[in-house]
């Protein structure tokens, strides 16, 4: 399924194109249906595919041109292409909705690529009803994502969507184009976006977890971990319940409550009151427990909670470093209560979280991680344009008013706070304001004020002054805030995609090591542990020679579980940084950058840098956890197929045995009370299950050796015609009343194969003909070749195979489940049928019904040799 | 329907099984008839009931065990069953379901038809009520509570003697284990196989000739145990 968030991504090429590399590949691609909407470049991509008619509808005097089901599984193709999975079916054709249809064409073994929009999800109309007010009819159930094989994500920035859009690239139907303007809003289609993003993430997540507890491999469940946010009137408290909240995330959603200690001895002031409910209200929204406990004794409630709920990480604030006089006295919890939980914690993890006590209370908001400086270029340039300006008003003093010289000051202090920020801003209105009154103002150079209208003239300039440096400044700030939480959120998002989406280990270290290398804007590697030493996995731009120093941090990182070289107290000279990639169940490995932002002291990178590192190790043990889960599939298919092979030979070897020993047994008791025709009739039992028993026992053989891969295709140049005359002389005994039919052509090209494998492979066809199809019919059986390949053909009419049946008619022990069909092997034939033509490099495959609803062709289909070694053939022989 | 020639209904979805159970039976002196499913099967059984039946479990349209359920609600005559010594859960619950007795596959003709013949002995004693039972030189009497040995009177506890009468009266079928730890100890008991070991162990050192070969309280492995009369 190829997703994207709005119309107009490119899901209908991105799809083409990549069926035109299946082509390439020789898989049996057909476009179902796909909507070009007469886009040149689209249109150009279909070209050499086969296409389906479309089936005309009639509807309300219109003929509809629908997508037709019926051709579609006549067809068969190995993979069918249906544009739109989210389409409204004409009223009258089979299934109301594609997606049904898709469900059928599913259900009859055929792949299919389908585009979906994320706004169609049925769960999500209400929400995407809401951000953009348009209210979607055609939906698709929820369970379509879930079920699909694979998601491809077909991602664009909402700017080039519109720009798309503005070249009138995308196709709107007329009733949407009204709605259109309202829809590709740029905020629309970044949420729309992330909901895109975050359903394609969520559905790699949903699988492997499914996949893990279906296997019951021990895992991070959310059972298993149990979180608890501890705040007590912190100004900073939303940073707690948030860093509960984001844990809980990482743990795959695990529980977390948000706990607030009520001190009766120690009432909390009216400020901290305050910030414990904000932080309490938050909890709730973002879909914490709020818990509040009352007791003296806060370390005893704590750690006694603790233990009642299993809790198994703590997060709790602690004062900053620099000691903050304000914060100290706003704080409940005793200075020392993060430390006397480090001592007293039993089996919870503690997660400290310190934060500028500004950080939230303030209107301007501080976002923590940006880590500004002191602008100094903003003061500087104020200071330059105040200079500036009062020359000017010096210039033009003689010919203008006073009042109307404060005019030419304020431009300063706009461009000040608003290119620079509300500091300079402020600072340059200040500077405005006393240069004016010092230069212009009577009495001139001094600070004074003489005359009552000056007084107001230079009040109300200052006024003006201060607050338009204020909202501009405070303008920019929100302006800079959002653009990097923007450019976070995206690079977070964009990490996260990538990390979710990789499978093994080294994918996901190399992933990793890309985007911490991009993140920090230098070298990057990770490092995974490699019998009991640490390995250099994955490094961007490329994997490095890492010295003996930085590999002793790598070491320090890895055993202690902190960070070590650049930046830290742990060997700093080092140009590299390691960190610990911590997962949920232990260490995953050790990262390590250069141009460490703990060197420069960046905290808003380093925060990233963590979040990424964090993401990076929960994506590492779920590729190791993913590599679990293969062992035990397989494993767990290899117990699957023993069990199927104990009842196999139970029941079908001992049905020969049965009528060999009771035929021979009532011949020895009764025989002289048998007519002669009977005695005979038992005879011939015995002889014919004797015969039957053999088969078994080699289908078992052949099983064992394709299986145990013993198998050796013995390849020699072999006329086909030959190979299929001997297998028919093979089965002719058993056709019965059946008529075989022979068409083979006078001239056939040699190919290199295994006879007796080929022989072997046709016979198990023949038989399974022979006892799925019902007495006086025909078999055919047909030789042909077209320029790359010999193929064989086998068709009978017997009741041919139901569509579901069809794709496994090649498994293992797959018999037709029908009342007369026992006893007719043990379904072991075509699968080793398949076994022996793939192991010669063919192909085979099966199709049913053939003739009306009757009737199944078995293709096999044998590469022929290129021309040159055709020639030599053809020497050769 | 004839004494002399019961009918016996074999219910098995092989052609091959059919095509010698039917000279054999006819040899035997019976009348075969054949169903290869589950509903034809059921269908003669409620149209014409037959003497006997045989019973595949491993059937492709129904369950055996359904089909045996479904029997047994209007079908009171023997039912033999037919099934893969894998099967043996399968067994036991056919056993504890209604079904008279079994044949493992693959079985020789001699086999299922002694299992018939007993199967119809005991149909017939179940209505005579037959007082004594005589297996080699032991004799039950019922209606004395006496077992005698060559003449010679065998002291048995309660629990044995139960134990004895309630598979003498079984005639030849089997009994599961289950079917005896109910019937002499009670519901309560049925998991108690090793009750049933000892007693029977002593019954065998009381009544066999060789207590290490038995010959009349015979074991069915895993399933139960099997009186052999004469």
């Amino acid at each position: 399924m190829f997703l994207g968030m709005a119309p107009g991504v490119g899901k209908t090429f991105e799809m083409l194109s990549s069926a035109r590399r299946r082509k390439a590949e020789g898989v049996d691609v057909v476009l179902g249906v796909v909507e070009t909407h007469g886009r040149k470049e689209t249109e150009a991509l279909t070209e050499d595919l086969e296409t389906l008619p479309r089936k005309p509808v009639e509807y309300r005097g219109r003929t509809l041109l629908e997508f037709d089901i019926d051709a579609a599984l006549v067809r068969r193709p190995e993979l069918l292409l249906v544009d739109e999975y989210a389409h409204s079916n004409a009223p009258g054709s089979r299934h109301p909705k594609r997606w049904q249809d898709v469900e059928e064409l599913l259900a009859a073994g055929i792949d299919v690529w389908t585009t979906l929009n994320v706004q169609h999800l049925e769960s999500l109309v209400d929400v995407v009803w809401r951000i953009t007010g348009v209210r979607v009819r055609e939906t698709v159930p929820d369970q379509a994502l879930t079920r699909a094989d694979e998601i491809e994500m077909i991602d664009l920035t909402p700017e080039e969507l519109r720009k798309r859009l503005a070249e009138g690239k995308v196709y709107l139907p007329e009733t949407a184009r009204l709605a259109s303007d309202r829809f590709f809003k740029p905020e629309n289609l970044t949420a729309l976006r992330e909901m895109a993003l975050r359903r394609a993430a969520q559905k790699v997540d949903d699988e492997l977890v499914g996949h893990m507890r279906r296997q019951g491999i021990e895992g991070p469940w959310a059972a298993g971990e149990r979180i608890l946010v501890l705040v007590g009137g912190e100004p900073f408290g939303g940073a707690l319940v948030r860093a509960g909240r984001r844990l809980s995330d990482l743990m795959m959603d695990a529980p977390w409550t948000v706990l607030h200690v009520e001190r009766p001895n120690r009432p909390p002031t009216a400020a901290q009151a305050q910030h414990t409910a904000n932080a309490l209200k938050l909890a709730e929204q973002v879909g914490g427990r709020v818990v509040t406990v009352t007791g003296d004794d806060l370390l005893q409630t704590v750690l006694e909670y603790a233990a009642r709920n299993n809790i198994t990480q703590i997060v709790i604030g602690r004062r900053p470093p620099s000691g903050d006089s304000r914060f100290r006295l706003a704080s409940p919890f005793a200075p020392s209560l993060a430390h006397a939980l480090l001592n007293h914690t039993t089996g919870a993890a503690l997660h400290i979280v310190t934060d500028t006590p500004s950080g939230e209370t303030q209107t301007v908001s501080h976002v923590p991680s940006l880590g500004r400086r002191p602008n100094w270029r903003g003061y500087a340039a104020g200071l330059t344009m105040v200079i500036l300006s009062t020359v000017v008003s010096a210039g033009a003093d003689r010919w203008m008013a006073n009042a109307n010289l404060a005019m030419i000051f304020l431009p300063s202090v706009l461009i000040a706070g608003g290119v620079f920020g509300f500091g300079p801003g402020l600072a340059t209105a200040a500077l405005a304001a006393v240069s004016y009154n010092f230069f212009f103002l009577e009495p001139r150079l001094s600070f004074r004020i003489g005359h009552v209208a000056d007084l107001i003239t230079f009040a109300v300039f200052f006024a003006v002054a201060i607050t338009t440096g204020f909202l501009t400044g405070r303008v920019r700030d929100q302006a800079r805030v959002a653009s990097r939480r923007a450019s976070v959120v995206a690079s977070l998002l964009a990490s996260s995609r990538r990390l979710s989406s990789v499978s093994t280990r080294s994918d996901a270290a190399q992933a990793l090591a890309e985007q911490a290398a991009a993140t920090v804007g230098g070298s990057a590697m990770v490092l995974l542990p490699e019998e009991g030493d640490l390995r250099a996995a994955a490094g961007s731009p490329s994997l490095e020679v890492l010295g003996p120093g930085a590999m002793t941090a790598a070491r320090w990182a890895w055993e202690k579980g902190e960070a070590a070289g650049a930046g830290t107290g742990t060997l700093p000279q080092l140009e590299w940084t390691f960190w610990p990639l911590q997962g949920l169940r232990g260490r995953a490995g050790v990262a390590g950058v250069t141009h460490s932002p703990l060197k420069t002291g960046d905290t808003g990178e380093e925060r990233l840098l963590l979040s990424l590192l964090d993401q990076g190790a929960v994506a590492l043990e779920r590729a190791e956890l993913a590599t679990a889960t293969v062992e035990t599939e397989t494993l767990r298919r290899s117990d699957q197929l023993r069990a199927a092979l104990l009842n196999s030979i139970s029941h079908d070897l001992r049905t020969p045995l049965s009528t060999v020993l009771g035929s021979a047994t009532t011949l020895l008791d009764y025989e002289p009370s048998l007519k002669p025709e009977v005695r005979r009739d038992l005879l011939e039992s015995i002889r014919e299950e004797a015969h039957r028993l053999n088969r078994y026992v080699g289908d078992l053989l052949d099983m064992t050796r394709l299986e145990g891969g013993a198998l050796n295709p013995k390849m020699q140049w072999t006329d086909v015609r030959d190979v299929l005359g001997g297998a028919i002389q093979r089965v002719e005994r058993r056709l019965g009343s059946r008529r075989l039919a022979r068409d083979f052509p006078p001239e056939l090209s040699m190919i290199r194969i295994d006879p007796g494998l080929l022989e072997q492979a046709v016979v198990n066809i023949l038989e399974n003909a022979i006892a799925y199809s019902p007495d006086g019919t025909d078999i055919e059986v047909a030789a042909y070749e077209d320029r790359a390949n010999v193929v064989i053909s086998i068709e009978d009419n017997g009741k041919g195979i139901p569509t579901a049946e069809l794709e496994r008619v090649f498994d293992k022990f797959r018999r037709l489940q029908q009342p007369s069909d026992r006893g007719k092997g043990v379904g072991l034939g075509l699968s080793i049928s398949k076994g022996f033509v793939e192991a010669m490099g063919g192909r085979i495959a099966a199709a049913s019904p053939i003739h009306g609803d009757r009737g199944t062709r078995v293709l096999i289909s044998l590469r022929k040799p290129t021309a040159g070694a055709g020639a030599a053939a053809a020497e050769a022989a | 329907m004839s004494a002399s020639h019961p009918r016996i209904l074999v219910v098995d979805d092989e052609p091959q099984i059919h095509r010698f159970l039917a000279p054999a039976l006819e040899a035997a002196g019976y009348v075969p008839l054949r169903a290869d499913t589950g509903e034809a099967g059921l269908a003669a059984l409620a149209t014409r009931p037959p003497d006997v039946l045989v019973l595949d479990l491993g059937l492709p349209d129904l369950d055996g065990k359904v089909v045996l359920e479904r029997a047994r609600r209007f079908f009171e005559g023997p039912i033999i069953i037919l099934s893969a010594r894998d099967e043996e859960i399968e067994k036991i619950d056919a056993l504890d379901q209604g079904a008279d007795d079994y044949v493992e596959k693959p079985f020789g003709v001699g086999e299922l038809l002694a299992r018939i013949r007993a199967s119809l002995r005991n149909k017939a004693s179940r209505g005579a009520g037959s007082p004594v039972v005589h297996a080699g030189d032991v004799e039950i009497d019922f209606v004395r509570r006496l077992v005698t040995r060559g003449g010679e009177v065998i002291r048995l506890t309660p629990r044995e003697y139960d134990v004895l009468v309630a598979l003498a009266e079984a005639g030849g079928r089997v009994l599961t284990h289950g079917q005896l730890l109910t019937a002499v100890w009670g519901r309560s008991h049925v998991e108690d196989v090793q009750y049933l070991r000892i007693i029977i162990q002593r019954l065998r050192q009381k009544l066999e000739a060789d207590p290490s070969q038995p010959k009349i309280l015979v074991t069915e492995a895993r399933v139960g145990y099997r009186f052999v009369g004469v």
